[in-house]
């Protein structure tokens, strides 16, 4: 049997909570509010994931950079590969939220969307 | 001078304005006017690109632009007028705005109602002391946020921050997504200041050290930092004599608090509270100048932008009956009081007669206690209006009192206290 | 005269156990060496040698352990001048563009000279013209007979045909010493004696009652107080903004980034100044180097005093104080320097301090706790109503003090066509019209064959601040240019078109703080948290240089490191 503390980091009250591994890899959970909690915690166990934000290069929006957002989350040690993957792209304008700035990236089943419109610079 | 006359004018179009406007022109009104001094709307969350905006309002996890988003297209589909670039140089108590852009040159908007919606900004470098010279590479953090995330800029190389709101942990983050080394964060109180899911995800992930009850105590370097002193401070918060460290790095990021912008409401002469820093407002969020409400960070720093969208909506519908000439603007208000462990507290005030059957109320924690309940006390009554099992001062406390509790209600003044459920 | 000072250095318990060699020259001059335990302990003597009577100046090069001399070497710089080779020839060369450098060219931008005004920073008032409180002394507190006494009454006096000619604001308030105590009395009487002597017109001793019919927030504590009508307030660096448009618009160049490396001279004669631009031919060089001013005295061999830096912090207050107190409020004084107090800019905030501490290094212009504590806890005592959470910044700045602690104004007497303005600490900006105008007889007296320019200029047009027009106006000025519509500093109401001036004008603004100077832009109380990208955009567009290329202040100041993405 195992015992783990995870803070979720879901929404605002941060619950402390516990998880505990049963010796039959079964769950166990104290401290989370609710079933988000449960969940962040038997993820962060088995193989935790964080939503990624950034931003890519623009060549001739409004702004010089695109917010950009992950639609689920990706596993963490995928994390900088993506980022570094995001870094090296540049888009053009117009784009509307929701777009889709790169499908399925790095094979990880997650893609990359547009987190705001942009608009051609004028 | 071009002269306009409308209905209601919103300044500032970030969530709290936007979320007011719409809810104006939802309930028919048709002249409604935003005024933003920036080139788009959406305000300070275009450069908040992270996530967790939303959960109340939209049960979502959405990044600052994706909020933004979702009430640009609702201000756009419904036509709602905006001038964007557009800076306001006055108000008066007759309700005229005086305004300035390129397009119109100098406006007088005469309006039915007015609801102020300027934010907030950051506390900076003199207002918590820090010592030493004054290179380039000092930076509140959301300047820092602005370059990284919307110009698309680095300034600097090794990061020290100072102060753990939730703002300077999430550039800890963003800096370090970006190749900028975090060398920590150091927080002169001794508990920290942004939300705890803030520093798991932001520090804890990444390896930063939180440094509590520690300051910058001198700020190092002629034309860009170079370093700064960091010292352990005692319980009266001055540092202790033999804990200074120096710490190499070419930028010091500021987190150090933000206060309400109120320019404007001061020099029309609108009441502010000294806690808030912000206008006393009443049930429908109505300054001390009839006819003029605020909405959001103006009127205290909210923790979530969902609050600031609601504190909007509620404005909106005053503005509306002040419009319609429904509100009650004779009877005497009753006063609301922070009592046992609360601080901030909105409304300030409250007019019976406009009661509707609910109202809302926000509050902040003096300190962090487990297994709390608020208690509304007036004359020698005692309603429980919640309960909680952790409240922490940087959290916004959000109640609702519905009819039953409202019924209650006598001419006496209310107070609200935080206690140990026992 | 050496025996004097030996004596004095062995009355003195912390100073007798030094091996201090004093040596003295024909000229009357002191030179000091050794070494002690601590930098004051090296001030402390360079001021016992220089309280000798007879004493013409003290070279002091005794050194304080743990500190290190600060040499800097030219060689590589000057060998790079001589390869650019000879740039311009000039009849004069000011060196140093502070309100005493900008002041000199605009008097001698009258005659037919051709003048060069330079300055190692990037931008005019960089040293310790922008860091003073912007006070115009009255002169009852410079020892009567120095020619600090001197340069202040008369130069205050001045102040008033050179706001009217140059168009800064200037504001004729007066000034109070605030007295507390029977003690306090008789400093107060000592000054008035003193103003007396001095000249300081309309010096008077009044009851605190009297002085809070119209300044009503005195500290209640306060009995009596000294009264000199004739004191007032000024942007020091608004002053020498005005006064180098001016010159300029009289022929005068001014030269920024340009650092003086050496200054030949042939048989006793200055031949030309070597500067890291190239070298500029020259016979005469006027020294208004402040904190530098020894080391460019050096260069021609006629060093006869060392520059000992003294620091003072001033806090700034959010302009919602307005009005609170309106006039300067000093104390009995410390040291050798006034005591600073509470007073208010033209603009409206209230500015405290300054303090005065000595340091070693010429360019240490930290805010140590001791100064802050030094200027609040005394301003406390002095107004009453303005909150320490409405401080908006604080910063130091150098004073170029001397040992001697006097005004140096005079021709080399070794070298011909060099004149020492060294040693201009408080009251150096109160004295600034006056010291140009003992410099302008210096050099006319010298060369008396120079002629008067026909179309000289004296007045200097009233920059447009839009935040100071009426409504009509402001629609007026939109009209014209829709930039004035488009508001970039939200604190202080500063529009692109004023910033893009300032980055055109006649001094260009360069950097983050030029333009902050020059508009305000930056000043208030969010301190260029909002405005500060908005203006690297304008001057990097206005310079078309790269946004990572501005500097807040020149040279390796850079705002930002490099762009996040290629």
């Amino acid at each position: 049997m195992e015992k783990i503390s995870y803070t979720c980091i879901v929404c605002p009250k941060s619950c402390k909570g516990e998880l505990i591994v049963k010796d039959n890899n079964e769950f166990e959970t104290s401290g989370y509010i609710c079933k988000r909690g449960i969940e962040y915690a038997i993820n962060e166990y088995r193989s935790p994931k964080r939503m990624l934000t950034t931003t890519v290069k623009m060549l001739n929006g409004t702004f010089s950079n695109l917010p950009v957002v992950s639609d689920n989350e990706v596993d963490k040690d995928k994390l900088f590969a993506c980022l570094n993957y995001l870094y090296s792209t540049k888009l053009e304008a117009p784009i509307k939220e929701g777009d889709i700035i790169v499908a399925n990236i790095l094979n990880t089943g997650v893609n990359i969307i547009a987190a705001r419109d942009m608009k051609i610079k004028s | 001078m071009k002269k306009l006359n409308i209905d209601l004018i919103i300044i500032g179009g970030g969530p709290a304005g936007m979320a007011a406007a719409t809810q104006a022109n939802d309930n028919g009104l048709e002249k409604v006017l935003i005024i933003e001094r920036d080139c788009e709307l959406g305000g300070i969350l275009q450069q908040c690109i992270h996530d967790g905006f939303g959960l109340i309002s939209f049960k979502e996890r959405l990044t600052g632009g994706q909020y933004a988003q979702r009430y640009i297209n609702q201000v756009e589909a419904k036509g709602i007028q905006v001038k964007l670039n557009t800076m306001v140089l006055e108000i008066t108590s007759d309700k005229k705005v005086y305004a300035v852009n390129e397009e119109d040159g100098l406006l007088e908007i005469s309006a039915k109602a007015i609801i102020l919606a300027m934010g907030c900004r950051e506390r900076t470098r003199a207002q918590v002391f820090i010592n030493g010279a004054r290179p380039a590479g000092v930076f509140t953090a959301g300047a820092v946020q602005r370059y990284i995330n919307m110009e698309g800029f680095l300034p600097g190389k090794k990061a020290v921050i100072l102060g753990s709101g939730d703002i300077g942990l999430i550039m800890a983050r963003r800096m370090t997504l970006e190749g900028i080394k975090v060398e920590g964060v150091y927080e002169i109180m001794k508990t920290e200041g942004g939300l705890t899911r803030n520093i798991e995800q932001c520090l804890n992930d990444y390896g930063i050290v939180l440094n509590l009850s520690t300051t910058i105590t001198k700020i190092h370097g002629n034309k860009r930092v170079e370093g700064v002193t960091v010292s352990q401070v005692d319980a009266s918060m001055k540092p202790i004599e033999g804990t200074d460290r120096y710490i190499e790095c070419d930028m010091v990021v500021l987190s150090v608090g933000l206060i309400p912008e109120n320019e404007l409401s001061k020099n029309v002469g609108i009441e502010l509270d000294s806690l808030t820093k912000g206008p006393i407002v009443d049930e429908n969020m109505m300054t001390s100048i009839p006819g003029v409400f605020a909405a959001g960070n103006v009127v205290a720093v909210f923790d979530l932008v969902d609050y600031v969208s609601q504190t909007g909506v509620i404005a909106a519908k005053g503005a509306m009956k002040y419009i319609n000439g429904t509100l009650d603007l004779t009877n005497t208000y009753i006063s609301v009081n922070s009592g046992e462990n609360v601080s901030v507290l909105i409304p300030q005030k409250i007019r019976k007669s406009n009661l509707d059957n609910k109202q809302d109320f926000f509050l902040r924690v003096r300190e962090e206690n487990e297994k709390m309940k608020l208690e509304t006390e007036w004359s020698d009554k005692l309603v429980q209006a919640g309960k909680f099992s952790m409240v922490k001062p940087p959290e916004m406390i959000h109640i609702t009192l519905g009819e039953k509790e409202l019924a209650q209600f006598t001419d006496e003044d209310i107070c609200f206290h935080m206690r140990k459920e026992s | 005269m050496l025996n004097h000072f030996y004596s004095l250095i062995n009355e003195n318990n912390e100073l007798k156990k030094y091996e201090i060699n004093a040596e003295r020259t024909d000229q009357n001059v002191i030179h000091l060496s050794g070494e002690v335990d601590v930098w004051q302990h090296v001030i402390d003597i360079g001021h016992i040698a220089g309280s000798i009577k007879g004493i013409k100046g003290v070279v002091n090069h005794i050194t304080a352990q743990n500190i290190k001399p600060q040499k800097k070497d030219n060689a590589s710089l000057i060998s790079g001048a001589k390869q650019i080779g000879i740039i311009d020839t000039m009849d004069v060369v000011i060196v140093g563009a502070g309100v005493i450098g900008t002041g000199i060219a605009r008097e001698l931008a009258k005659y037919d000279l051709k003048i060069a005004l330079i300055e190692k920073n990037s931008d005019i008032s960089e040293g310790t013209t922008k860091a003073n409180n912007g006070m115009i002394h009255s002169g009852y507190d410079s020892k009567t007979g120095t020619l600090k006494a001197e340069m202040n009454v008369k130069g205050n006096a001045m102040y008033s045909k050179w706001a009217e000619e140059l168009n800064f604001p200037f504001n004729r308030t007066g000034s109070f010493v605030a007295g507390f105590s029977e003690e306090d009395d008789e400093y107060l009487e000592m000054y008035y004696e003193r103003g007396k002597a001095n000249g300081v017109p309309g010096i008077e001793i009044i009851s605190a009652q009297k002085a809070r019919e119209f300044e009503p927030n005195l500290h209640h504590t306060i009995t009596k107080l000294l009264w000199t009508p004739s004191a007032g307030y000024v942007e020091p660096y608004e002053v020498t903004e005005a006064l180098a448009e001016n010159a300029v618009d009289n022929g005068v160049s001014i030269m920024l980034s340009t650092e003086v490396l050496n200054i030949i001279t042939k048989e006793n004669n200055v031949q030309s100044v070597v500067t890291n631009k190239g070298i500029i031919q020259t016979s005469w060089v006027i020294n208004a180097a402040g904190l530098y001013a020894d080391e460019i005295a050096e260069m021609v061999g006629d060093c006869f005093y060392t520059i000992h830096p003294r620091r003072g912090t001033l806090v700034l207050f959010d302009k919602s104080n307005k009005g609170i107190i309106e006039r300067f409020i000093g104390t009995p004084p410390k040291n050798f320097t006034k005591g600073g107090g509470p007073m208010q800019t033209p603009e409206g905030n209230p500015i405290w301090g300054p303090s005065a501490i000595e340091v070693p290094d010429k360019e240490n212009v930290d805010v140590d706790q001791q100064d802050l504590d030094f200027i609040i806890n005394k301003s406390a005592h002095l107004v009453e109503g303005i909150s320490r959470q409405s401080v908006i910044t604080f910063f130091s700045g150098l004073r170029a003090c001397t040992y001697t602690e006097d005004f140096i104004i005079e021709a080399s007497e070794k070298v011909k066509g060099f004149i020492h303005v060294s040693g201009i600490q408080s009251p150096g900006l109160a004295s600034a019209p006056a010291i140009a105008q003992r410099v302008e007889n210096i050099f006319i007296e010298l060369n008396p064959s120079t002629g008067k320019k026909e179309n000289f200029n004296p007045i200097r047009e009233k920059p447009i601040h839009f935040r100071e027009c009426t409504f009509k106006e402001k629609d007026e000025l939109i009209k014209k240019d829709p930039k004035y519509a488009h508001v970039i500093c939200r604190c202080e109401t500063i529009t692109e078109a004023e910033i893009i001036r300032a980055i055109r004008g006649k001094i260009p603004a360069r950097t983050l703080d030029a333009v902050k100077r020059r508009t305000r832009a930056g000043m208030g109380r969010c301190q260029g948290g909002f405005c500060g990208p908005r203006v690297v955009e304008i001057i990097s567009r206005e310079l078309g240089i790269d946004p990572t290329e501005v500097t807040l202040k020149g040279n390796t100041s850079n705002v930002l490191i490099s762009h996040s993405r290629k």
